[in-house]
């Protein structure tokens, strides 16, 4: 009863906001009709449009949307996959589902899972058939139990990777949950390898190394004019940049 | 005497928007002004060549998503009746300047627009693949193919599946539009990676482009770095991107579309005129929107703009494409003092470079393939499969995983931002790749639904959307067609596992997005899974 008094008297009150400000608008307007638009700069006169829709129509402007179309988060599968980002950085997402989770405290015990802590170990597998044994080498990332995808930093290029999700126990004794694919980073510089039929010619990477090679020095400007460029964003308000306001004619 | 062969290669691709339910949609705009702004005025510069005689060739990668809507009939009478509006608005602002100093670049885009229309709907019947193929039919262009929806090749690996789908639905749609299957491929984004090259190969495709470093930090020195393309182990040949060519056109501050004679993109009468006399142009809900109408030059760093002047402008774009030829020129007589053949100089630009943001662009690469014809004997204009047929014998490396993106790498498609996409595109393609395994052989119904399902599932894997998402710009609508294609896909596959298909669903479906309506879902089946390992 209490809240139905509450939403009514809230819903009076927006009324009544709503017919105060739309009076105010119309006299806005009013105004700028008797003295004509020309005195606001297009921009506030844009900016006044969008204020007198917003005020007068009860639906806000611009449109509000329509909700995302929802999708699952979980698919019921497990699975850990390894992805590259750039000769350093590597990304993965995993799902582990409850049958999994199960397994494992089927095998090491009711309370395994809350005594061990989650890691992501990384394996550098460079030149070698990876049989879970023989890495090169692992680096360890730890992680919380609330996240399923992480960014690695691994900083090493032109390598062959595979990354395991596990538990480690107190002991320090390493599970794996799930292992991923294999990935290989890209390289970062002029390989040594030549070919003696093909030998390379000096002078021609001179002239590059000049250029900087690797980091393509005109990649950032090339995103920063990208952006106007179709589709990406030619027709949104934000394209305008601040204080675009000058009068053509 | 020093010769060389400079390849230019445009890469035309827009992602399929096209909203059935809506003729206002805001994003099929971005179709309408690439229409007007490049597509046009690229296909004018290089037909006026092909009348004057000028032996110019070219490489011109058309994405099936732009292909899909340069044919549709929807799009076309739409746009039509875009074109109409604007050329209403063009008419009124050649009145309205009268007297002013604004007056003859009214007239010239009133005049440009008419133009435009003409070409469009007398002279290509309103579908502008028929000017492509005309040019590649008289031997002016080399178009090529792209990613079905432009899907980032290297994120999608870890399914072979889909990679080989993105490439086998693009071939089949270039062949049904194009007569001939595809020689050559522009890779969305020029993204690589250790495998893409052997799906190619089983479509026979001779060619692809890397950016520079693709090629130069390749598995062995290539011995004439990006100036002779390399062939990967599979054959397929591999061409790098030339720095000093890209950066000429590209960059922000030394390139050319900075002048200060040049226009300005920003200062559009959509956003500045009074808004009763723009309204009727800009968006029916009131929004300010680009018209294409723009009366600024450049000018300067300042805010204070000065009219454009067609003249001044064009005679910069003269001088450009002069200089741009004469740098070529120096870079070939030193290269030539170092190779025992012919270099190749590749140059790739986005199409949509040309015209929609660059105004002068389509303007300066037709003076560029003129002089070089007539006044740098030293310089022929070529495209990759020339260069094969005179250079067969190429070295062999396996090129270096990369892309044209920030940095060169995978970080623009694979970031916080957009990281989340890829758990839904993956498990959908092994999904998908399950579906074309067990209903190979579906008919009616079924058989429809499965289709559909695969279209889904390529729309939700177009590269634009993880890009926004990454820019920041038209976020929303980037989420939201990822996130309608992952929920179409599921519930058709739903559906079809549980044999209850919704007729209605699936009926709505191919017609809202009703893009490869051919569509081949056996390129989803897994040919030999352990063929691959996934590296993206």
């Amino acid at each position: 009863m209490n809240i139905m008094a509450w939403v009514l008297g809230l819903a009076a009150f927006l009324l009544l906001l709503a017919v105060i400000v739309w009076r105010a608008g119309i006299n806005q307007r009013a105004l700028r009709k008797k003295f004509g638009s020309s005195i606001a700069s297009p921009m506030e006169e844009f900016a006044d449009e969008i204020a007198g829709d917003f005020l007068v129509a009860p639906t806000p402007y611009p449109k509000t949307k329509p909700q995302h179309p929802e999708i699952p988060w979980h698919y019921g599968a497990d699975r850990m996959v390894l992805m590259v980002r750039d000769p350093n950085w590597l990304f993965a997402y995993w799902e582990i589902t409850a049958a999994k989770q199960d397994e494992f405290s089927q095998q090491y015990g009711e309370s395994a899972w809350s005594s061990s802590r989650p890691v992501l170990r990384v394996y550098d597998v460079t030149g070698v058939e990876f049989n879970g044994n023989n890495a090169n080498n692992y680096i360890d990332f730890a992680i919380s139990d609330y996240v399923d995808n992480w960014h690695l930093d691994v900083s090493r290029p032109n390598s062959t990777l595979c990354v395991d999700v596990g538990r480690v126990f107190p002991d320090g004794r390493f599970v794996t949950i799930l292992r991923s694919n294999l990935v290989h980073t890209p390289s970062m510089e002029v390989s040594n390898l030549v070919d003696e039929e093909w030998m390379w010619i000096e002078g021609i990477y001179r002239t590059i190394t000049r250029l900087h090679p690797g980091s393509s020095p005109m990649m950032l400007e090339d995103v920063s004019q990208r952006m106007g460029l179709v589709p990406l964003g030619i027709s949104s308000p934000e394209f305008a940049k601040p204080g675009h306001n000058g009068n053509v004619s | 005497m020093n010769k060389g062969n400079l390849c230019f290669v445009l890469h035309a691709h827009l992602p399929f928007v096209r909203h059935p339910e809506d003729e206002h949609f805001l994003e099929e705009r971005w179709f309408y002004e690439a229409v007007t702004e490049s597509y046009i005025p690229l296909i004018n510069a290089f037909d006026e060549l092909v009348e004057e005689g000028v032996p110019f060739r070219l490489t011109f990668s058309v994405s099936p998503t732009l292909i899909t809507m340069l044919t549709d009939g929807l799009l076309q009478e739409r746009y039509l009746r875009h074109l109409d509006k604007l050329i209403e608005l063009a008419e009124k602002e050649v009145q309205r300047t009268t007297n002013t100093v604004l007056h003859p670049v009214a007239v010239m885009y009133r005049d440009r627009f008419h133009h435009a229309r003409y070409i469009f709907a007398q002279k290509y019947g309103c579908n502008l693949i028929n000017a492509l193929r005309r040019l590649q039919d008289l031997g002016r262009l080399e178009v090529i193919t792209c990613a079905a929806t432009h899907g980032f090749l290297p994120l999608l690996m870890t399914q072979p599946g889909a990679v080989r789908a993105q490439i086998g639905v693009a071939v089949e749609l270039y062949t049904k539009h194009f007569g001939r299957p595809p020689v050559g491929i522009w890779l969305p984004e020029c993204a690589y990676t250790h495998g893409t090259d052997e799906i190619l190969k089983e479509f026979d495709i001779k060619y692809f482009f890397t950016d520079t470093h693709g090629v130069l930090f390749a598995s062995h020195r290539p011995k004439y770095g990006v100036f002779a393309p390399v062939f990967c182990p599979t054959g397929v040949a591999v061409f790098g991107r030339d720095l000093e060519s890209s950066r000429q056109v590209w960059s922000s501050n030394e390139g050319y579309p900075g002048d200060f004679d040049y226009r300005e993109y920003y200062r559009d009468i959509g956003h500045e005129l009074d808004y009763d006399y723009i309204s009727p142009y800009i968006h029916p809900d009131g929004l300010r929107l680009n018209t294409g109408i723009k009366y600024c030059r450049i000018t300067g760093k300042s805010y204070d703009k000065e009219p454009y002047h067609v003249d001044y402008a064009r005679s910069k774009a003269q001088d450009h494409a002069g200089n741009f030829l004469f740098n070529r020129e120096h870079q070939f007589q030193h290269l030539n003092s170092l190779m025992d053949r012919e270099p190749i100089i590749v140059a790739p630009y986005d199409a949509e470079l040309f015209g929609h943001w660059w105004f002068e662009g389509p303007y300066w690469l037709q003076n560029v393939l003129r002089k070089a014809h007539y006044d740098f004997p030293g310089i022929d204009t070529i495209t990759p499969g020339d260069y094969l047929k005179k250079y067969p014998c190429n070295q062999v490396v396996r090129p270096c995983p990369s892309t044209w993106g920030n940095k060169g790498y995978n970080e623009v498609w694979l970031c916080r931002e957009n990281d989340w996409v890829y758990r839904h595109l993956h498990i959908a393609a092994t999904r998908m790749v399950e579906l074309a395994g067990e209903h190979a052989y579906a008919d009616g119904l079924k058989e429809r639904a499965v289709k559909q399902a695969a279209r889904e599932l390529l729309l939700a894997q177009s590269s634009d959307w993880a890009f926004i998402m990454h820019t920041g710009t038209m976020v929303d609508y980037a989420i939201r067609r990822t996130k309608q294609h992952m929920q179409n896909f599921l519930r058709l596959y739903e559906q079809i596992k549980t044999n209850s298909i919704d007729e209605s669903f699936v009926g709505d479906l191919e017609y809202r997005n009703n893009i490869f309506p051919d569509i081949n879902i056996n390129h989803f089946k897994d040919k030999n899974p352990e063929a691959y390992s996934a590296t993206g």
